[in-house]
């Protein structure tokens, strides 16, 4: 059905000469994502896990090329929204955002900025969703989200930015949510292609691979 | 006594002009609200001349999430796991005190047990909490191996209040009338682990900071504030005790078990930001003392002493408890009405009045000094705003 794309190989090598043939996408998607500068804006809680924790010792965000945290946004192209946005920040956040380096990508996570978390009742001051100021990319839920969940997020990005962006269109970008399903296609066939690829995915064929391995296939 | 209420427009005003090509001119300069060395959304507007800082005016409400307005309709066991975002790197202690509070106001008893739970866990987030503070420090001073070594050692306490609590940050730990969860089988065993293990390490954090000629540049003689200014601004935890003033709650109203257990109350003699510094790393080795004469006593009982009733009901009245977390004290002030929700709740938390320090010790200084004074007062934003 061609729902869920499965990843195509992308280099190509020609036979008897040193060359790899690619895609101009590919190779610029593939540099951006794995060099993902963020800002450092961390408001409360979820800064300590999300900033500190991840980017101490243990979880080191270093692996994924997103240490590089730089103060100022016109340095940075990944936003990770950690912690409460409230309504006095909320022009200042929109400012930042609109002062970072195109393309940027946005992490919101935690609770409080998927939908105002704790806050959500009662509360004359906060925004409940940091959605409502600016576009989001990738939520990451919890209260605070486990250093491990960022790392999830941080991939699930990276992923989206391989298969988004291309020199034909820019500014287009896969979303991580299908908001509506196109016509003729019921939920069900969803699953039942979802279950099919996991499925897939997850038994290995040794012998196959090793076959794909000596004989790529072409773009 | 008359209070002059000034708008900050009024007060960013440039009231000198530079009248030759030599003379100098004041002018105005935001630090914050998005400024890696505030630690968060705090905001500062600086009057400097030259480099030096003539005023702090610090900006609040860029967090303001209404905390004590959501308490008012929230039942005191809901309103213990908002304590948890205020000051999140003390969030059992601001558990405790407003567990404090409730079982004073109800009379609820508690057996040794809850008390010795509670005084080792608040103890071991105390330990976390200057872990975090020390390496902020490092890094803002431009040492980037003091935040790794301290997050690296943080993470084994997360590890071991995990394994009890659940949660890694926002514990939700102590509740009116006990704790959540009993502790786990491993507790004692990991946490005596721990403290070996802690033990050398801080001596290497020493080795490492303490003994730096730069950081000593960076700290000693900046920021200097006296025990007089200290209590006048109504400062408290370690940047009190480092302007020589020795008031611990922990010594002088002892709550929990700390009435049993001997230690020591660190105090500096200087106040400036070598002493606030020193004085978080001495309490890591007064907190280790006190944990050693602890965890072998745990005595048998129950961890929670009815079962957890959702609606606690608190007499009519008015009601303040407080204690030592490990910036400050936290106060809690509840008009009860007798209902299961408060009236009126109030926090008085001790970011809030540590802040208003820098007002009185940064002018005169220079910028570079502020982000030293800032990293020693070791400010939770979302804690100042609630
Ligand atoms: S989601 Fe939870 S931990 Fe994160 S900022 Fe909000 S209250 Fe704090």
């Amino acid at each position: 059905m061609g729902l869920v794309k499965k990843e195509e190989y992308a280099f190509d090598t020609m036979p008897g000469v040193d060359v790899v043939l690619t895609k101009i996408d590919y190779v610029v998607n593939w540099a951006r994502s794995n060099s993902l500068w963020p800002l450092t804006f961390g408001t409360s809680c979820c800064a300590i896990e999300m900033l500190m924790a991840t980017g101490g010792p243990r979880h080191d965000l270093a692996r994924f090329g997103a240490e590089v945290t730089r103060p100022s946004p016109r340095q940075a192209d990944l936003l990770i929204l950690a912690g409460t946005i409230v309504k006095r920040m909320a022009p200042r956040l929109r400012t930042l955002y609109d002062q970072m380096a195109e393309p940027r990508y946005v992490i919101a996570t935690g609770a409080c900025t998927i939908s105002g978390g704790p806050f959500l009742y009662h509360s004359y001051s906060t925004i409940r969703g940091a959605d409502e100021i600016i576009p989001v990319d990738v939520y990451v839920p919890g209260c605070p989200p486990r250093p491990e969940s960022l790392l999830h997020g941080l991939l699930t990005l990276q992923k989206l930015i391989k298969e988004g962006q291309t020199i034909r269109k820019p500014g287009v970008r896969h979303k991580p949510v299908i908001s509506e399903i196109p016509e003729g296609v019921s939920r069900e066939d969803i699953t039942a292609e979802m279950v099919e690829l996991l499925e897939h995915d997850s038994v290995v064929n040794i012998e196959e691979t090793l076959g794909n391995l000596e004989r790529p296939t072409g773009i | 006594m008359s209070v002059n209420i000034t708008t900050l427009d009024e007060r960013t005003r440039v009231t000198s002009e530079a009248d030759s090509a030599l003379d100098t001119e004041e002018y105005f300069v935001n630090m914050g609200p998005q400024h890696p060395a505030t630690h968060g959304v705090l905001r500062m507007v600086l009057k400097l001349d030259g480099e030096t800082i003539k005023e702090v005016i610090p900006v609040l409400g860029y967090i303001h999430r209404s905390i004590e307005k959501i308490c008012e309709h929230s039942t005191y066991r809901q309103i213990v796991h908002l304590t948890d975002r205020m000051d999140y790197l003390s969030s059992i202690m601001n558990n405790w005190a407003v567990s404090l509070t409730v079982e004073k106001a109800a009379n609820i008893e508690l057996t040794e047990r809850i008390e010795y739970i509670r005084t080792i866990v608040a103890e071991l987030e105390r330990i976390h909490s200057h872990q975090v503070a020390w390496g902020v420090m490092g890094m803002d001073l431009g040492a980037f191996t003091p935040f790794l070594y301290g997050f690296r050692d943080r993470e084994l306490v997360t590890d071991i209040l995990e394994e009890t609590i659940g949660a890694r940050l926002t514990m939700n730990y102590i509740q009116p009338g006990g704790v959540m969860f009993d502790i786990h089988p491993n507790f004692v065993k990991k946490v005596k682990e721990y403290i070996a293990y802690f033990r050398p390490k801080l001596d290497e954090y020493e080795d490492l900071m303490s003994g730096n000629p730069i950081i000593q540049q960076r700290l000693r003689d900046v920021g200097t504030m006296d025990g007089e200014t200290a209590l006048s601004y109504g400062a408290t935890g370690p940047v009190l005790r480092a302007s020589r003033v020795p008031y611990d709650l922990r010594k002088i109203e002892p709550y929990g078990v700390y009435g049993k257990a001997d230690f020591n109350v660190a105090i500096g003699t200087a106040g400036d930001c070598w002493d606030r510094y020193y004085v978080r790393i001495e309490e890591m080795r007064q907190s280790i003392r006190i944990i050693e004469q602890l965890i072998d006593n745990i005595p048998e009982g129950k961890f929670m002493v009815k079962k957890p009733a959702v609606k606690i009901k608190v007499p009519e009245g008015r009601y303040y408890g407080h204690v030592e977390t490990a910036r400050g004290v936290l106060g809690v002030f509840i008009v009860s009405q007798g209902k299961d929700i408060p009236y009126r709740m109030y926090f008085r938390t001790p970011n809030f009045h540590n802040l208003w320090c820098t007002t009185a010790i940064a002018p005169g200084g220079r910028i570079g000094d502020l982000v030293a004074i800032t990293a020693s007062l070791d400010l939770v934003i979302p804690d100042i705003d609630r």
